[in-house]
């Protein structure tokens, strides 16, 4: 049994700042982390392993520095990593990212599930893991909060938790399929110092893959192969308005819950 | 071939730790004074307390840099978390790890690493401190055990600790050359302790006495041979000290960042107090005194870690690092004002909690002199 895990590196921060003037992202004193649900996905995979046997591989994509998320991913239990960096991938949107990591999947050994997080929180668009599953014609289950069963193998099958706005929905898979998971599946655990230690010895197994590598051309990778490109960046505006409730306290209760549930906020 | 730099990643998973599950509970943690169960179940489970023991024993397989590096992110967020973290890694363990038998290993040493039993280190009794050559507590050889008969006190983690390395004296006319390391669990008839003594900081690590009343312990449960117990204590003083002064290192982090904040962000005749140049000065020596403390400590640590001699330069560091941290909580509490005397802003604990560091490792007047000894004095 083998899950692939996709992992990326993003800064660690919620409240993305962007460059007034030219819209680039500050990155200064900013480090950066495993995307917070693509751990989740980590820890899915993992506890998985636990239960099933088998192995748990890491895919990346990113700049070279993004081989500490993978070093860390290995740190928390996973067998393997690959990093896929070069400087052809770079401005990739997410259909050349997504293309870019099918073809790094298929170099791969096989595989009965990849999971991902949801959704980055710094590109924020919950678009790969659906591309990836299209490319390479896999059933796919989005917003996974909870896996009940996973039965791998030649007719394997799987059954999910999904959430949907107002509650949950229970789905039966077939695998090898592609499920995107979200932060309530579970806590990751924390990486093991042994096991980081030995994530940072040459003779780990981290594997550095490039565009030729994976059989591509430079213009069929990156900016070149991007469906979209970025026009530009800029902080959304906020407005906020401010009402003042009155009257007694079971009175202003009730007001308050009329506003929550007329903004669908409840 | 591209490979993670250890140091930098251990520092940055230490920190994130320290950042999201530290912080957020160190100052509720401190109120209680309550020993803080599961971040020191979780930091054995990570593997922490085996980061300079090697893997054969259950350990990480690191080095002393990178217990200094944990020292100092876990003392960021709370000194006392990290005292007995370095209890757990260091004194408490190494006398096991080098002198007990392979069932000690597994029965005390593995569960230790993975943070299931605690252990404690026992040195200090009433009257002796500095003057180890006064120990009183004394072991006597029975046949194929030892009677171990007295007292120790200001034991970290010792009303909680699952076993302990005892220093006894075993000939009290040998004086320094009588002494030797005894392994003590707990769990033996006559070994108690005291109620867990009140202090001024780190109020989650739990100090007491601990009494020895005819504990008879196996021959096995001699930590190194007899006579040569200053010189099983020596062989790990750099290393206490080199990891005192990282702890200091930490702390005194913590209260830069915190004044620095603070100095953008209070508003006083119409601009942030960091813009007059009295409050500049405290930042720039604090700046300064952190620096110097950084290259002190990994100087040694690297030292220490090369099996370079380097107890000269361990004492410099703690000594060092530890007034400089003293300095920086007190500045930090001025830096303030009013606030830095209230409970509600941390700088009051990092300010209490410094004082710890002026004892373990060797109090200050005494540090000094062997300083100067080194030089000819």
């Amino acid at each position: 049994m083998k899950i692939i895990v996709l992992i990326k590196q993003v800064p660690d921060t919620t409240e993305i700042k962007l460059d007034p003037k030219t819209g680039n992202l500050l990155r200064e004193g900013v480090p950066s982390i495993i995307n917070p649900d693509d751990r989740h996905a980590l820890e899915a995979a993992l506890r998985l392993k636990e239960a099933h046997g088998g192995r748990v591989a890491v895919l990346s994509m990113g700049p070279q520095q993004a081989i500490d998320a993978v070093s860390e991913a290995l740190g928390m239990g996973a067998d393997e990593g690959v990093l896929l960096s070069d400087s052809a991938f770079a401005g990739s949107d997410t259909w050349a990212t997504s293309f870019t990591l099918s073809r790094a999947i298929r170099k791969m050994d096989g595989f009965d599930l990849i999971l991902c997080g949801r959704q980055a929180i710094d590109g924020d668009t919950a678009q790969v893991g659906p591309q990836l599953a299209e490319i390479l014609d896999l059933p796919q289950v989005t917003a996974v909060c909870g896996i009940s069963s996973f039965e791998p193998g030649a007719s394997g099958r799987s059954q999910v938790l999904r959430r949907v706005r107002g509650g949950y929905q229970r789905l039966n898979c077939t695998l090898p399929a592609l499920f995107t998971v979200v932060s309530e599946i579970n806590t990751p655990r924390c990486p093991h110092m042994e096991r980081l230690l030995r994530a940072c010895k040459t003779k780990t197994a981290i594997k550095h893959w490039n565009c030729a590598d994976l059989g591509l051309k430079t213009q069929e990778v990156g900016l070149a192969e991007s469906l979209t490109q970025v026009i530009t960046t800029f902080p959304p505006k906020t407005r906020r308005k401010s009402e003042i409730l009155e009257g007694d306290p079971r009175s202003v209760a009730g007001q308050l819950v009329d506003r929550l549930q007329d903004n669908k906020l409840i | 071939m591209l490979r993670s730099n250890s140091e930098d990643l251990i520092r940055k998973v230490i920190a994130r730790f320290v950042d999201q599950e530290v912080i957020p509970v160190a100052e509720e943690h401190d109120r209680k004074g309550e020993f803080p169960v599961e971040l020191f179940q979780k930091l054995g489970s990570m593997g922490v307390f085996g980061i300079r023991y090697p893997k054969s024993i259950g350990g990480s397989g690191g080095n002393t840099t990178l217990y200094c590096i944990i020292a100092e992110e876990l003392a960021r967020g709370l000194l006392s978390l990290a005292g007995t973290t370095a209890m757990q890694c260091l004194m408490g363990t190494d006398g096991l790890y080098r002198f007990g038998t392979k069932d000690m290993h597994e029965t005390f040493l593995k569960p230790a690493l993975r943070g299931k039993k605690i252990g404690a280190f026992q040195l200090t009794e009433p009257e002796a401190g500095s003057d180890l050559g006064n120990v009183r507590t004394t072991a006597v050889q029975d046949g194929d055990s030892f009677v171990i008969n007295g007292m120790k006190t200001w034991s970290t983690s010792g009303p909680i600790a699952d076993f302990h390395t005892v220093l006894c004296q075993t000939n009290p006319d040998k004086g320094l050359k009588g002494l030797m390391f005894f392994f003590v669990p707990s769990d033996i008839p006559g070994f108690s302790h005291s109620k867990r003594f009140e202090t001024l900081g780190t109020r989650t690590t739990l100090l007491s006495e601990i009494y020895f009343n005819n504990c008879r312990v196996p021959s096995e449960y001699r930590l190194g041979q007899e006579g040569k117990g200053l010189k099983v204590l020596l062989s790990i003083l750099a290393e206490i000290r080199a990891m005192t002064g990282a702890l200091a290192l930490g702390l005194l982090r913590a209260a830069m960042d915190a004044s620095l904040r603070y100095a953008k962000e209070r508003i006083q005749f119409g601009k942030p107090i960091g813009k007059n140049q009295l409050v500049q000065s405290k930042i720039a020596k604090m700046a300064v005194d952190l620096e110097a403390s950084r290259l002190m400590v990994y100087n040694t640590a690297r030292m220490i870690d090369s099996n370079e001699s380097c107890l000269h330069q361990a004492t410099m560091t703690k000594y060092f690092a530890t007034e400089a941290a003293c300095r920086a909580t007190d500045e930090a509490t001025r830096i303030f004002g009013g606030y830095g005397y209230s409970m509600e802003y941390p700088v009051q604990r990092y300010y209490r909690d410094s004082r710890f560091l002026l004892y373990g490792g060797g109090v200050h007047e005494v540090l000094q002199t062997n300083i100067a000894k080194h030089y000819g004095l």
